[in-house]
This record gives C-alpha cells, structure tokens and sequence, in this order.
C-alpha cells in the first residue's frame, strides 16, 4: 500500500471504558485468556501498536516499557493474536460460558 | 447418547452453534442422524456479532416456513446502495423499490445475539442436542482419524465418525488440523467495530425518509469513514436502533496507529451522519474480526472425519456483504454430506470430498473464485476509498451548482479535480482493474 499522511485533526478522544459499560461480561476471575509470554520482549518492541488496535484498549503500557493485558475487558475478536509484531501474546478462548456476552450483536 | 462404555456418542458433532452450525446441524438430524452441537458461549449468539442483515434465499432453503416461525428480524432491507463520504459531504447512491421490492424482500437487518438463539431453538425442536457453555478445545484422533473432539469440561469427551467445524474466524481447531498451514494474516483480515444506537422507531424513520417500519437501509458507506484506509462503513437500520460501524485491514490500521473505537467516533461525528444519530443511546458496542482474504485464505474444506464452514473456512465476499448466505449454504451443504457418509459407512476424506463438489455447485465456491483477487485488490489501489469518493462528491458538488460560472469552465474545473487528484491514465487503468477483479473479466 502507497504510504501517505493522514490528517488525524479530527480524529475524537474516547474514553473506552465508558463505551465498555454498554457490554455484557461474564468475567473469568480464575484465569486469564490472553497473557504476554515475555515481558522482556515488549519492552523491546519498538512500535507497541497493541496499544492502539485493540479494539476495547485492553492493553496498558506500563513503567518501565512492558505491557498489561486487561483481559476482562476482550471481546474475543483475535485482533492481537494476528497482529502483535513479535507474537508475544498467549491466546486462546475464555472457558465456556466466560468472556463477552453479547445481547445484541 | 451415553453408549455401554459410558461414552457420549453421537453421529455427528458440530462445533459452534452459528448462522453454519445450525444449518449444519438440523440438515444433519434431518437425515435421521444425532446431532450434537457444541458452543462456547452462554447461549447460541452471544458470541457472534455483525453488521448486519442476512438474506432470505439462504433462511428459505433451511425453512421453506420462515416467516410463519416469527424469526426475530428487525427491518427489511427496502433501500440500499453506497453512500460515498467526503470530509463534510456525501454523495447518496441506493437503490430502492424494483428489484429490491421482491417478494419476499431479498435481506432483513437483524441483531446476531437474538437471532442465532432463534435459529439454533429451531434445530433443537428438530433433535438436535445443544451443549452450550462449553469450549471445544482439540480432537480426540484413533489410528491418525478423528474421532471425537476434547471440550473444557471434566470428562469432556464427545465421539463421532464426523465432525463439523463451524467455530467461527478464530479457526484455531482448523489450524490444529493442518487444514491451514497458518494463522490467518493482517492483510486479508478486518477488524470491525460498531456501535448498535438506540432511537424511537419515529424518529429513525423521519431522518432517513422511510414510510414506516416496515422499511429499512442497508448501506455501504465509503470515502471518509475510513481515513483513506482500505475499508468501508456502514450503516443498518433497526426498528429502533440503528446499527453504525467501519471495517478496516488490520495491516493498515495497525500501521496508521488509529484505534479502531475512534476511528468509529470520527464516522459518527461526521457532519453527515451525527444528526442522523442526534439524541440516541449507546446499546452495544462490539468488535469482530471478518475474513475478507476468502479464496486466498481458504483452509482445505474437508479431511479424514472433518467439514469445515463459514467464517472458519474465509466464506466471506467483502465486496458484497455476503458471509452469513454462505455460511448457511454451505452448513448445509456440510450436513448433507456427513449424511451421505453414514449411509455409507465410510468417513474419509475421499467420501468428504463431496461436501466440496457440492459447494463447487452454488454461489460460495463461483463467487470466492471470482472474488479471490479483491481483498488484494483493495489494498493496493486504496484510492477507491479516498480519491475516487472525494472526487464523486466534488464532480456531483459543482455539476449542481451554479456561481454564475461558463459550463466549459465547469467541465475544466471537474476533471481538475480528479486530475490533481490521480492521473488521469492512471485513473482509467484503475477502472480497468477494478472491473478485472470484481467481476473476473
């Protein structure tokens, strides 16, 4: 793809998480669907465009360059699995009946 | 069914109770087969998620009764087309009434979490056995052959000589079975984000010119809605809700760094669409992945005991919006095979392949086929989703007004506005190309 500037001036400042109290979750206190395997390798990776495509912002930059993964907050969609640069991400599906629950969809 | 051995066994096990795994399901019961079908969710839709409207041919070939079941459907589709977004202007070009008025309507808006519950309560009243909550997490295998799968409960073991994978994008159980030599890539895949808003029927009807609710918009919505990045929005009406939303590649969206949740909000602030949607309630927000590679991607559709169907498999044509048509076609289609298996006995791969023959006979296969170059298509050539909308809504803009200047001067100005845009050559071979890919010629 031909590289070009986008013009982000109007591009809007949201706040996820207020959009985020329209889903429904049934939460997996118990264990984490997605994990970083190695810390080490975030803190690393120079780009960390994880922090901008999830699509619920479920990945925090932390101190020291590593990142966090709120993974109460997933959708399930699989965005991070196939685009995190150094595939550092551990992912599988929440255990049945766990995850997003949509009412709508 | 627990046999001697206290083994569940069934004839058959489907995995995902969607738009493909229902359809698969109850043509498989009705050969007079067990079914069982496995999903992961709390109930049948509660993971799934799209735009989005489904189109009768594909309901009917299911149930020839499917209106007289009260299926829950939001509106018909009475007009569609595109809407082609500049930065402050829109270009409209949809269709209504003619062909779109058929009987019945072609495609209904409806809402997955509702509907996919419906559509699998209609497979259960027809045998099928539903095991929600639960994760298919591997194959059981015997001699190298599936036999069974392994779900994320205790004892979880479920055997039968066929199963049919229908476990939605994320086709991790596909590509456990070699189907696929990879994880599926960021170049042929999207993500989708929308926000479902709520607004009185009234109200929905008044802004967007419908006679009633009885009417409703499928829109395509290209130009500014995706910042010059290859994808599109759009736009579904509910009875009271309207369905807003916008699909990019998740190559370019990653490299543009844009988070897809503002890019959405940039789309509903646009001064076109904000007063459509003035006033209304967020009801839902949700993402999900689309596999727009389709032909390029496709895993192997079949092996040794194994069907694959729908989203799993990349039965998806961007272009048109077709996905969950498919999906049906060819859960059917899935279904009927593994019938035709236990008729004869014999599981492999070889008896499989005629769920593929199959599909080489409808829409699915002809289309993907004919579709396979569009996905790259679109990324190489993004200025279908900037120049050309921009271009369309300056072009219509100063043919329809007047400024007192000399038509000639008009004219000039026209084709100054595509010219400083994209030259004019490569404007023409554009054309040729996208005519080339979108319709195989």
């Amino acid at each position: 793809m031909a590289t070009k500037t986008i013009d982000r001036s109007d591009l809007p400042e949201v706040y996820i998480d207020d959009i985020l109290m329209s889903l429904k979750y049934f939460a997996d206190e118990h264990e984490a669907h997605l994990k970083i395997i190695d810390p080490q390798v975030c803190i690393a990776c120079q780009g960390k465009p994880c922090l901008n495509f999830c699509p619920v912002g479920a990945y925090k930059a932390q101190e020291g360059g590593t990142v966090q993964i709120a993974y109460q907050a997933c959708v399930e969609c699989g965005t991070c699995r196939v685009m995190c640069p150094p595939k550092n991400v551990f992912w599988k599906l929440p255990r049945g009946g766990y995850g997003v629950s949509y009412k709508f969809g | 069914m627990v046999n001697k051995n206290e083994k569940l066994v069934f004839d058959v096990i489907v995995v995902g109770a969607g738009l493909a795994g229902s359809a698969a399901a109850v043509t498989a019961a009705r050969g007079g087969l067990n079914v069982v079908m496995v999903e992961r969710g709390v109930a049948p839709g509660s993971k799934n998620y799209f735009g989005g409207a489904l189109y009768t041919h594909s309901l009917l070939d299911i149930y020839p009764d499917f209106f007289d079941r009260k299926p829950p459907l939001e509106r018909p589709v009475t007009e569609t087309g595109f809407w082609f977004l500049s930065k402050d202007g829109m270009v409209r070009m949809t269709v209504q009434g003619g062909k779109i008025n058929n009987n019945p309507i072609d495609a209904y808006v409806a809402q997955r979490a509702k509907f996919d519950a419906w559509w699998a309560e209609q497979a259960r009243k027809e045998g099928v056995f539903l095991i929600p909550k639960t994760v298919v997490v591997d194959f059981i295998r015997e001699n190298g052959k599936v036999v069974g799968v392994m779900t994320d409960r205790a004892q979880g073991e479920i055997y039968a000589p066929v199963v049919i994978v229908c476990e939605g994008v994320n086709n991790l159980l596909t590509q456990k079975l070699g189907l696929i030599k990879h994880d599926f890539k960021g170049n042929a895949t999207a993500l989708a984000v929308k926000q479902l808003i709520s607004l009185p029927a009234e109200t929905i009807n008044t802004r967007l010119g419908l006679r009633s609710s009885d009417e409703g918009l499928a829109i395509s919505v290209v130009g500014d809605v995706s910042m010059g990045l290859p994808g599109l929005g759009f736009l579904y009406t509910g009875k009271d809700s309207l369905s807003l939303g916008v699909g990019v590649t998740l190559d370019a969206l990653s490299a543009a760094q844009i988070k897809p949740y503002e890019l959405l909000q940039r789309y509903l602030n646009h001064p076109m669409i904000a007063p459509l949607i003035a006033g209304g309630q967020l009801m839902e927000y949700g993402a999900h992945l689309i596999p727009e590679g389709g032909w390029s991607t496709m895993p192997q559709l079949y092996t040794d005991g194994v069907m694959v169907a729908g989203d799993a498999a990349s039965m998806v044509n961007a272009m048109h919006w077709e996905g969950t048509n498919m999906a049906i076609t060819a859960g059917k289609a899935a279904g009927e095979t593994a019938v035709e298996a236990h008729k004869k006995g014999d599981f492999s791969a070889n008896t499989l392949s005629a769920y593929r023959k199959r599909l080489e006979n409808t829409f699915v296969l002809k289309d993907l086929h004919q579709y396979r170059n569009m996905s790259r298509f679109l990324h190489n050539h993004p200025e279908f989703m900037d120049v050309y909308p921009n271009f369309l809504n300056d072009a219509l803009g100063m043919f329809f007004t007047g400024f007192g200047k000399p038509k000639k001067q008009l004219y000039s100005d026209i084709l100054k506005s595509l010219t400083s845009r994209r030259p004019l050559l490569k404007a023409v071979g554009d054309m040729v190309a996208f005519g080339r890919t979108v319709m195989g010629i």
